[in-house]
């Protein structure tokens, strides 16, 4: 009985009350599950959505269907569900890093609506980040369903994003690193059970309702050193494609933004303007799995120049759909254009040296995917473990690691932040566990409150003060309104001491005549950052802390170091 | 294993930390307990582990409260009635005077005594305790082991009065041998006592040797006003 009424409380099972691994370990097998099926479902109904547009496609006015589509993903977001348009990626990390985790349920299916139309209809993104925030939200609102606390719950997020990506791509292992490095960007070993098992069962989800399949399988390439040192100049490329393609997002949306008129209105320009690019090129429409499969296998048979036109395109059409308000990842667009990329070079490499035996083309398109996916997301292992899992080519492993470690410096070294995070940290809303930024945030200005100071009336006579001074630990002395106990000055007994000794003047003041009323305060919901810099630009070493008119303590660098210590210890030693 | 109950501010005080930081930290996953209601439900030796760990002071308080726990500072009658009142003290300078006031205290062992005297005399070298008016309040310079706990103020009326080179050089006819536990105690004492012999009619009373009852009864009253002087605020 009393397991019948606590089964939504596991944490005071038996089982797992005091050691919360077992625990996390079982929720993730089913959040491992829900955000499988969230990715087969999205799989499904792109699939179900292309077969039903297919015969509009050879109409002269097919351009129209990415602009009905973005414009009706775009309504959807903003007008029904009310969330921002976007892939949400930064998003979850967003909550990860700040809020524990805390999703909303609607973001469980509201991308996937809008990615669906999205992409669907034509525009140029990709399923996989929408099933990101999917199977994010889902781990979110499990744990929220059971009561876990933030730890736990930021553990389930990551889960849900590495299930959702292991069942999209059916790649376990990249769908754990992927969560491990991009969203969660902390390694701890209680994090990383649960996660891999969260990854086992998104992908024995999808591999059990959509068959066991490597998504870019291709014949045994044979790569010999030249080749491997031919990859150094394709992580060059890639990189600039990257910082290309970043630069135009973010572009075409400053663009965008500036452009008054309605969101939905703004997202069907960018889709019209896709659709007419994808009448010229059809390679540059949907998420394009399909034009990789004819790369890799090599029979993508127009020459350099188109294969370079393609490039560029795709890269413009996927900065028009998501810059001006389309709903989709950047995945799939990238491991596209990793592929025209990595074909390009080699078609270039033939141009110039047509006598050297080349390896495939194949493989070069399959590096140039990881050396895309590793700039973009500044994400090495992802690109390394997504490569030679979606096309089961172990025998490239070293060409994939050279490129996918240059190309991620050199994103680097150009754009500081990755695609996901550039927005977050241009906000200072990127906070990771341990650093400077996040200790600030999590401690706030009542858990640092010293309530030791003596507060006196603003009528008392100097001569009264000193018996107070003679009690009290503390030099400062806040003053207060004898009727209303408002706040109205500090005395500090440096300012005063001089006069503590002259009897003269023990009768001759009260306290309103000597405080200091231009005082620096402090409001209970302050940022502390913010508090330090003020005490830091004006040299004060303590601020009086005022709620509603009302002194109710003092906040000091020296309680500060006190606390944010302890804090940092929590936070960074487990 | 024990599992023990406490109230979050019950362990917020343990941990000795604020009680939001307790709560965060429990909401966050970052410490060791599982809360149910307003309790906090952890095993004593995981939490005490997870403390140790983190560098954290964890005591569940009981015992070592009373051993930080301060004595309450003692009043100046408590302690002149404890150290006693002794009249006509021969002696013809400090020294002998000094001896012959510590044999009259009959709480301190031989050994005791004769330290105690040397430490006076000592002291008395450095700078006279004589404060003027015919007042002396002689004191060890270091506090003396034996009196850890209970100080002393013994009360010595002078045969007659000697030469204690005093601040006014007047010759002193009492002396107030003042022994403490602590700093805060002697500085405690010495400024109650200091505030009863700035009183020149009081001076005057214990020219007269007064009788103990009368004396403390004076005492009572200079301390009754040195109250209520500081309760007034």
């Amino acid at each position: 009985m009393n397991m019948l009424k606590s089964w939504r409380y596991p944490m005071s099972w038996p089982v797992f009350r005091f050691d919360d691994r077992l625990l996390l370990i079982f929720i993730a097998t089913i959040v491992g599950i829900c955000s499988g099926l969230a990715a087969v479902v999205l799989n499904r109904s792109l699939i179900a959505i292309l077969d039903y547009l297919r015969p509009f496609r050879n109409f002269w006015w097919a351009f129209i269907l990415p602009a009905v589509g973005a414009a009706l993903s775009s309504f959807f977001l903003d007008k029904i569900v009310k969330e921002g348009a976007g892939h949400g990626v930064p998003e979850v990390i967003y909550s990860v890093s700040r809020y524990g985790g805390l999703l909303r349920m609607r973001s469980s299916f509201s991308r996937l609506i809008s990615s669906c139309l999205t992409i669907g209809s034509g525009g140029s993104a990709g399923p996989e980040a929408p099933v990101v925030m999917s199977g994010a939200s889902i781990g979110s609102n499990i744990a929220k369903f059971f009561a876990l606390n933030d730890r736990q719950r930021v553990t389930l997020v990551g889960c849900g994003a590495a299930g959702a990506i292991s069942s999209i791509f059916n790649a376990p292992i990249a769908g754990m690193v992927f969560s491990l490095e991009v969203i969660l960007g902390e390694w701890s070993a209680l994090n990383i059970i649960p996660i891999a098992i969260a990854s086992v069962t998104g992908t024995e989800i999808s591999r059990l309702l959509q068959g066991n399949q490597i998504p870019f399988s291709h014949r045994q390439f044979n790569i010999d050193l030249i080749s491997i040192l031919s990859c150094l100049g394709l992580a060059f490329f890639c990189a600039g494609a990257s910082i290309l393609l970043t630069r135009m997002l973010s572009t075409t949306n400053q663009i965008s933004n500036r452009v008054a008129l309605p969101v939905w209105f703004r997202a069907a320009i960018g889709g019209c303007a896709v659709g007419i690019i994808g009448l010229f090129l059809p390679v540059v429409l949907g998420e394009g799995y399909h034009s990789i499969r004819t790369m890799i296998e090599g029979t993508f048979s127009q020459g350099i120049a188109i294969a370079a036109l393609a490039f560029l395109a795709k890269t413009v059409a996927t900065s028009l759909t998501l810059g001006w308000g389309g709903s989709g990842g950047i995945f799939a667009p990238c491991l596209v254009i990793g592929s025209l990329s990595g074909l390009v070079y080699h078609r270039f490499l033939v141009l110039l040296w047509p006598f050297v035996s080349w390896v495939d083309e194949g493989c070069y398109a399959l590096v140039g995917m990881a050396g895309l996916i590793s700039g973009m997301l500044q994400a090495p292992l992802t690109g390394i473990f997504l490569i030679v899992e979606i096309t089961g080519s172990y025998e490239v492993i070293v060409p994939l690691i050279i490129v996918s470690a240059i190309s991620t410096s050199l994103c680097h070294y150009i754009e500081p932040d990755s695609f996901y995070l550039k927005d977050l940290v241009s906000k200072g809303h990127l906070l990771r566990l341990g650093t400077d930024a996040r200790v600030l945030k999590d401690l706030s200005v009542l858990e640092l409150l010293e309530k030791d100071c003596i507060t006196v009336k603003q009528s008392l006579l100097l001569r009264d003060f000193i018996n107070i001074v003679k009690k009290s630990h503390r030099n400062y002395f806040p003053v207060e309104d004898e009727e209303t106990g408002n706040f109205l000055g500090m005395i500090h007994l440096d300012v005063i001491r001089q006069y503590l000794f002259n009897p003269g003047m023990y009768d001759a003041v009260f306290l309103g005549q000597i405080m200091d009323t231009m005082v620096e305060i402090v409001n209970p919901d302050d940022d502390l950052s913010e508090v330090l810099r003020r005490m830091d630009t004006k040299g004060l070493y303590s601020m009086p802390v005022v709620a509603n008119n009302k002194f109710i303590g003092m906040v000091s660098k020296a309680t500060l170091l006190d606390q944010y210590r302890k804090e940092l210890m929590v936070q960074t030693s487990r | 294993m024990i599992t023990m109950e406490l109230k979050i501010d019950e362990v917020a005080r343990c941990l000795d930390i604020p009680v939001n930081t307790v709560e965060r930290w429990i909401r966050q996953g970052r410490i060791p307990i599982h809360k149910r209601g307003n309790d906090c439900i952890f095993k004593e030796s995981i939490l005490k582990k997870w403390a140790s760990t983190h560098n954290l002071l964890f005591s569940l308080g009981d015992e070592d409260t009373k051993k930080h726990q301060e004595l309450p500072l003692e009043n100046l009658l408590p302690v002149m009635q404890r150290g006693g009142v002794f009249y006509n003290v021969t002696g013809d300078d400090v020294t002998t005077a000094l001896k012959s006031a510590v044999d009259c205290i009959f709480s301190l062992s031989l050994n005791t005594k004769e330290e105690l005297c040397q430490r006076l005399v000592e002291r008395e070298n450095l700078t006279s305790t004589g404060i003027g008016k015919g007042v002396a309040i002689p004191h060890p310079r270091i506090p003396l082991l034996e009196v850890e706990k209970n100080p002393l103020i013994i009360t010595c009326f002078l045969e007659k009065p000697v030469n204690f080179k005093a601040v006014d050089d007047n010759p002193v006819f009492v002396m107030f041998i003042l022994l403490s536990a602590s700093v805060k105690f002697h500085l405690h004492l010495l400024s109650r006592l200091s505030f009863c012999v700035r009183d020149d009619g009081f001076v005057d009373f214990l020219r007269t040797s007064p009788d103990s009852t009368e004396f403390f009864s004076r005492i009572a009253h200079f301390e009754k006003q040195l109250d209520k002087a500081e309760t007034i605020i």
